[in-house]
C-alpha cells in the first residue's frame, strides 16, 4: 500500500473509458439478448447467457474499478470466498427443492 | 523478560498508571476506545443478560418440578423458554467470549496498541446495547413467545406476541457481532507485532480468527431473514406464508444457514480458551499446534455445510437430508481432533490443577458428551425418535454450558489477573469449578433419559413418570445457579481486597502476559519483538515455574 | 480521547495517521481490508435475497415471467446505464484523488451525486407506475379507484404520471379499466404466459399445481405467485435504493472533504473506500436488473 504511492496510476483514463465502454456494451447486449427466445436451444439459455454477462460486468468493475487486480492475495481472497459461500448457500438450498419435486426421492 | 523475582509478592506492587486509572469520568468510559476498556463493559452488559436468561431458566426448571402446569399458565411457559433462548444465545453467548475475553486479549497477544479499528469496536458496543434495550423493551412489554428460531409461520401470522421489538433487537444485535468479527480479521492480520508470524499465535487468536468469519459470513443471512420476516408480519405479504404460495422451509433453510455456523461462533473461542489454558497449566508446548489451528478453520467451513441437519423433520427433501447427515459426521472429525490433541497436550504434562485448569478439564468431559450425542441427532434415522425431545435440550446444553460457558469462566479466571490486576480467591475458585460441574451433570444429564424416553421440549407439563429424573434436574439447576453466582461474589471482592497479582502470576511465555497487570491504555511500553514460538516453556524463558510458586508460597504441583 | 493521545503525539506528523496504527502503510491495510470485509458481508446480506428469488423463480417461472413483464425494462435499463456513469465518475474521482487535483475530484464527486440522484428519480416514477397500476404487493398501498373516478380523472387536470387509468401495457392481456376501491394487488393482465406453456407443453406438472385448482386455470392463485414476484422485486430494489441513499450520504461528507482539499497523493484512502462502497452498489444492480426485468422477456411475442 504504503510502497504504491508512487505507482497508484492504475490503467489512466483511457482505460477507465475502455472499461466503462465494455458496461455499457455489456448492458445493450443483455438487453437485446433477453427478447430473443434462447431458451428453444435449451432450457435456461436466456438466464445462463444474461447471468454471464453480469458476471463479466462485475469482474470488470471488480478488478480495474475496484482496483482488485493491483491489490493484495487477501482482497483476492476475500471477493472469492464471498461468492463461494453465496454459491454454498444456493447449492445446499437448492438441492433441497430440486429434490422435493414429486417422483425424485420422495414416496 | 520474567523471571521468578517479578512473582515474589513480598516486591510486587500495584501499577500507579494503568488503562483503569486512565480517566474516571463516566464520559472517560462511554466514549473511550481503548478495547480494554470496551471488552470491561461488555463483561458488565452480558453478565446482566446471562442473570436475566438464568432467572428465565429458573422459572423453566421450579414449573418442571411437577408434571402439572401449575407455577406457569402454558402460555407464559412458552414466553419464559423463548427469552431464556433469545437472551442467552444473542446476548451471551454470541457476544460471551469474543466480546469481552476477545476485544481484551486479541492486541495484548499479538502485542498491538489496539484493535485495527477502534471506534467501530465502540459502535459495536453501542449496537449491542441498543439491541439489548430494544429487546428487554419487548420483554417488558408482554414478551414473546416463537421459540429462540422464530418459525414462520407462527411468528409471522399467528403469534400476537413482541415479535417485531425482539427481531428488530436481533437484527441490530447482528451487526454489532458483524463488526467486531470485522474487526478481529483486520486486527489479527495487519497489528501483529514484529516477529508474531501466523504460526506463533496463540491458538486462541486462531480461534478468533475462525468465529470471525463466521460472523462475517454468517450473520447478515439471518439479518436478511429477520427483516423478510419483520415484512411478512406487518405488511401481511410474504414469502414465507405457505397459504399464498410461499415456503416456511425456506425461512428454516436462510435462518440455519447462519444459526448452525452460530453454534461455532458460540464453542469456537471456547476451544481457543481450552487451549490456552490447558497448554499452559500443564506447562507443555501444546500438542500439535497446526492441527489446532487449522481445525478452528475447518469447523469454520464445513458448518456452513451442515444447517439442514436441524431439518429432517421439517419437510426438506430426504435426499437433502441424507447430504446434511453425511456432511455433518464431517465436521466432527475437527472437534475431534481437537480433544485428542489436548488431551495429548496434557499427558506427561506437569499439570497444576489450578481454578482455570479445573474448568477446562471438565469442558474436555462435558465437551465430549455433547459432541457425541451430536452424532445422534446428526443421524438421519435416530433423529427422527429424538427430535424434538429432551435428548436435543440436553445435546445443546452440554455443549453450550458445557462447552461455551464453562470456556468462558476458565477464560475469566485464567486473565482475572490480567484484567484487573487482583488475584481471586483460589479456594472458592475450586469450590465454585466443582460446584458448576457437579450442577451442571445433575441438572443435564438426566434430560438425557428424559428424552429417550420421549420426553418432548417446550411443554409446561409432562406426564407423572417423568417427574423423578426432572426434580433430579431441578436440583441440579439450583446446585449450578450457585456455582454460577459465587464467581461474581469472589471476582468483585477480590478487585477490592485482592492481592495484587503481578505481571505474570502463572509464569507463563505469552506476550499478553509480558505487559503490566492491568495493562497500561496502549498496552505495550515499547514496541515488542517476537522471538519465541508459542508456548514455549524454557529456562530461557526465565519461567521457571517451581521456583516461582514456591517463592509465592504456594504449593508445587505436578 | 484527549487523553490517549499525549503519549503517542509524535505519530501525527502524517496526515490522518490514527493512534494504534505505526505508519500509513498498516492503517491503509487494514482500513481496505476492513472495508472488503463489509463488502463480503453485504454481499451475504443480499445473497438471503438472491435465494429466495431463486427459490421462487425455479418453482413458479411462468408467474415471474409474467411479473418481469410488466416492469418496464426501458427505465431499468436506463437505470442502468446512469449507475455505470456513475460508477465511471466514482473511478475517476479516486483517480483524480490520487493526482492530488481537488477540482477535478469536486467535479467528478458532483456528477456521481447528481447521477447516484437521477437513478432514485427513474426509481420514483417505476415505483409511482406500480402504485397506479395496482402491482404494489401490499393491501390498501395502491391507488384506490372506482370505476367512476375512471372517467372524472381523464377530463380533470393530472400529472401525466397519474393519467394511465388502463391497467394493460406491454402489449398483452385484455385493456381493462383500473379499478381498485380499496387499494389491493391486482393482476388484471392476464396470464397469456401460462396459456402459451400450456400449449406449448412446457408448463410442468409441478409448475401446474400451482396455477390450477380442480383442473382449471385459477385466476386468484396464479394472482398470489405474481405478487411474490413483487414482493421480491420491491424489497430487492427498495434495500438497494437505500444503499444508494447512504451512499449519497458518503458522497456528501466526500464532497466536504474533498472541498477542503483533504485528499492528496498520500491520503486518499477515504475516497477509495467510498469508492469500493459505490461500486459495490452498482454491482447489485447489475443482477438486479437482467434477472428481475428481462428474464422471462422472450416468452412475449
Amino acid at each position: 500500500m504504503a510502497e504504491n504511492h508512487t505507482d497508484h496510476e492504475h490503467i489512466g483514463i483511457p482505460g477507465y473509458l475502455a472499461v466503462f465502454a465494455i458496461l455499457i456494451v455489456g448492458t445493450w447486449i443483455t438487453y437485446v439478448v433477453a427478447f430473443w427466445d434462447l431458451d428453444s436451444i435449451f432450457p435456461g439459455a436466456n438466464t445462463l447467457l444474461a447471468l454471464a454477462i453480469a458476471f463479466t460486468k462485475m469482474t470488470v468493475v471488480m478488478l480495474y474499478f475496484m482496483h482488485v487486480r493491483w491489490s493484495k492475495e487477501l482482497i483476492w481472497l476475500s471477493a472469492v470466498a464471498s461468492f463461494f459461500w453465496l454459491l454454498i448457500m444456493f447449492a445446499f438450498t437448492m438441492q433441497d427443492y430440486f429434490t422435493r419435486v414429486s417422483g425424485v426421492f420422495s414416496a | 523478560m520474567q523471571n521468578a523475582d517479578a512473582f515474589n509478592p513480598s516486591l510486587m506492587r500495584e501499577p500507579k498508571d494503568s488503562y483503569l486509572t486512565n480517566g474516571y469520568s463516566i464520559k472517560s468510559w462511554l466514549l473511550t476506545k481503548d478495547h480494554k476498556r470496551i471488552a470491561l463493559m461488555y463483561l458488565i452488559s452480558i453478565s446482566v443478560f446471562f442473570f436475566m436468561g438464568g432467572l428465565y431458566a429458573a422459572a423453566i426448571r421450579l414449573e418442571l418440578l411437577t408434571p402439572g402446569s401449575d407455577l406457569l399458565q402454558s402460555a407464559t411457559y412458552n414466553k419464559a423458554f423463548t427469552q431464556h433462548g433469545i437472551l442467552m444465545i444473542f446476548f451471551f453467548l454470541i457476544p460471551s467470549i469474543p466480546a469481552t475475553l476477545g476485544n481484551f486479549l486479541l492486541p495484548l497477544m499479538i502485542g498491538a496498541k489496539d484493535l485495527a479499528l477502534p471506534r467501530i469496536n465502540l459502535l459495536s458496543l453501542y449496537l449491542y446495547w441498543i439491541g439489548g434495550i430494544l429487546t428487554l423493551y419487548a420483554l417488558m412489554q408482554g414478551g414473546v413467545d416463537t421459540g429462540w428460531t422464530f418459525y414462520t409461520p407462527y411468528s409471522t401470522t399467528f403469534s400476537n406476541s413482541y415479535v417485531m421489538a425482539v427481531g428488530l433487537g436481533i437484527f441490530i444485535n447482528g451487526f454489532s457481532s458483524i463488526l467486531t468479527g470485522l474487526n478481529f480479521i483486520v486486527t489479527i492480520h495487519t497489528m501483529r507485532a514484529p516477529g508474531m508470524t501466523w504460526f506463533r499465535l496463540p491458538l486462541f487468536v486462531w480461534a478468533h480468527y475462525a468465529t470471525s468469519l463466521v460472523m462475517i459470513l454468517g450473520t447478515p443471512v439471518v439479518a436478511i431473514t429477520i427483516l423478510l420476516l419483520a415484512i411478512e408480519r406487518v405488511v401481511r405479504v410474504g414469502i414465507f406464508d405457505p397459504a399464498i404460495g410461499g415456503d416456511p422451509i425456506l425461512f428454516q433453510h436462510l435462518f440455519w444457514f447462519y444459526s448452525h455456523p452460530a453454534v461455532y461462533i458460540m464453542i469456537l473461542p471456547g476451544m481457543g480458551v481450552i487451549s490456552e489454558v490447558i497448554s499452559n497449566f500443564s506447562r507443555k508446548k501444546i500438542f500439535g499446534y497446526e492441527f489446532i489451528a487449522f481445525s478452528s478453520i475447518a469447523i469454520a467451513v464445513f458448518g456452513f455445510l451442515v444447517w439442514g441437519h436441524h431439518m429432517f423433520v421439517s419437510g426438506q427433501s430426504i435426499y437433502a437430508g441424507l447430504v446434511f447427515s453425511f456432511l455433518t459426521m464431517v465436521v466432527a472429525v475437527p472437534s475431534a481432533i481437537k480433544v485428542f490433541n489436548w488431551t495429548a497436550t496434557m499427558y506427561k504434562g506437569s499439570i497444576s490443577y489450578d481454578t482455570p485448569m479445573l474448568y477446562a478439564i471438565g469442558f474436555l468431559g462435558l465437551f465430549l458428551v455433547g459432541g457425541l450425542t451430536g452424532l445422534f441427532l446428526g443421524s438421519v434415522g435416530l433423529t427422527v425418535h429424538l427430535t424434538d425431545t429432551y435428548f436435543v435440550v440436553a445435546h445443546f446444553h452440554y455443549v453450550m454450558v458445557g462447552g461455551q460457558v464453562i470456556a468462558y469462566l476458565a477464560g475469566i479466571h485464567y486473565w482475572w489477573p490480567k484484567m484487573t490486576g487482583k488475584m481471586y480467591s483460589e479456594f472458592w475458585g475450586k469450590v465454585s469449578a466443582m460446584l458448576v460441574f457437579v450442577g451442571f451433570n445433575l441438572t443435564f444429564f438426566p434430560q438425557f433419559i428424559l428424552g429417550y424416553q420421549g420426553m418432548p421440549r417446550r411443554y409446561a407439563s409432562y406426564p407423572a413418570e417423568f417427574q423423578v429424573l426432572n426434580v433430579f434436574s431441578t436440583a441440579g439447576a439450583s446446585v449450578l445457579g450457585v456455582g454460577l453466582v459465587m464467581p461474581v461474589v469472589y471476582l468483585t471482592h477480590s478487585i477490592f481486597a485482592g492481592k495484587p497479582a503481578g505481571d505474570n502470576p502463572w509464569m507463563l511465555p505469552g506476550l499478553e502476559w509480558r505487559c503490566q497487570s492491568p495493562p497500561t491504555t496502549f498496552n505495550f511500553e515499547e514496541q515488542p519483538v517476537v522471538t519465541w514460538e508459542a508456548y514455549e516453556f524454557g529456562e530461557e524463558n526465565g519461567l521457571d515455574i517451581e521456583e516461582a510458586r514456591r517463592s509465592a508460597g504456594r504449593p508445587v504441583t505436578v | 480521547m484527549s487523553t490517549h493521545a499525549d503519549a503517542h503525539d509524535h505519530h501525527h506528523h502524517e496526515p490522518g495517521l490514527q493512534h494504534q496504527f505505526e505508519n500509513m502503510g498498516q492503517q491503509e491495510e487494514s482500513v481496505s481490508i476492513g472495508m472488503w470485509m463489509f463488502l463480503v458481508q453485504e454481499i451475504m446480506f443480499f445473497g438471503g435475497l438472491f435465494t429466495a428469488y431463486m427459490v421462487y423463480r425455479w418453482r413458479y417461472p411462468m408467474a415471474f415471467a409474467e411479473g418481469s413483464n410488466h416492469l418496464d425494462a426501458f427505465w431499468g435499463g436506463l437505470n442502468t446505464v446512469v449507475l455505470i456513469v456513475s460508477s465511471l465518475t466514482m473511478a475517476l474521482t479516486v483517480y483524480y484523488a490520487q493526482k492530488g487535483m481537488r477540482n477535478m475530484q469536486v467535479l467528478m464527486i458532483v456528477l456521481t451525486m447528481l447521477f447516484g440522484t437521477v437513478f432514485l428519480g427513474v426509481k420514483v416514477v417505476e415505483y409511482t407506475d406500480k402504485y397506479n397500476s395496482g402491482l404494489i404487493p401490499v393491501a390498501g398501498w395502491n391507488k384506490k379507484s372506482t370505476g367512476a373516478e375512471v372517467a372524472e380523472k381523464a377530463q380533470a387536470f393530472a400529472f401525466p404520471w397519474e393519467i394511465k387509468t388502463e391497467a394493460a401495457d406491454a402489449g398483452h392481456g385484455e385493456k381493462k379499466p383500473y379499478i381498485n376501491p380499496r387499494g389491493d394487488f391486482q393482476w388484471n393482465y392476464g396470464h397469456k404466459l401460462v396459456e402459451q406453456a400450456e400449449k406449448g407443453g412446457y408448463l410442468t406438472a409441478d409448475e401446474k399445481i400451482h396455477y390450477y385448482s380442480d383442473g382449471r386455470f385459477d385466476p386468484f392463485k396464479f394472482q398470489e405467485k405474481v405478487r411474490m414476484f413483487y414482493f421480491i422485486y420491491f424489497v430487492m430494489t427498495g434495500l438497494h435504493a437505500l444503499h444508494m441513499i447512504v451512499g449519497l450520504g458518503i458522497m456528501a461528507w466526500l464532497l466536504w472533504k474533498a472541498w477542503l482539499g483533504t485528499f492528496s497523493a498520500l491520503y486518499y484512502s477515504p475516497v477509495e473506500m467510498s469508492g469500493l462502497y459505490w461500486h459495490f452498489v452498482d454491482i447489485v444492480w447489475i443482477f438486479l436488473f437482467p434477472l428481475l426485468y428481462l428474464l422471462g422477456r422472450h416468452f412475449i411475442h
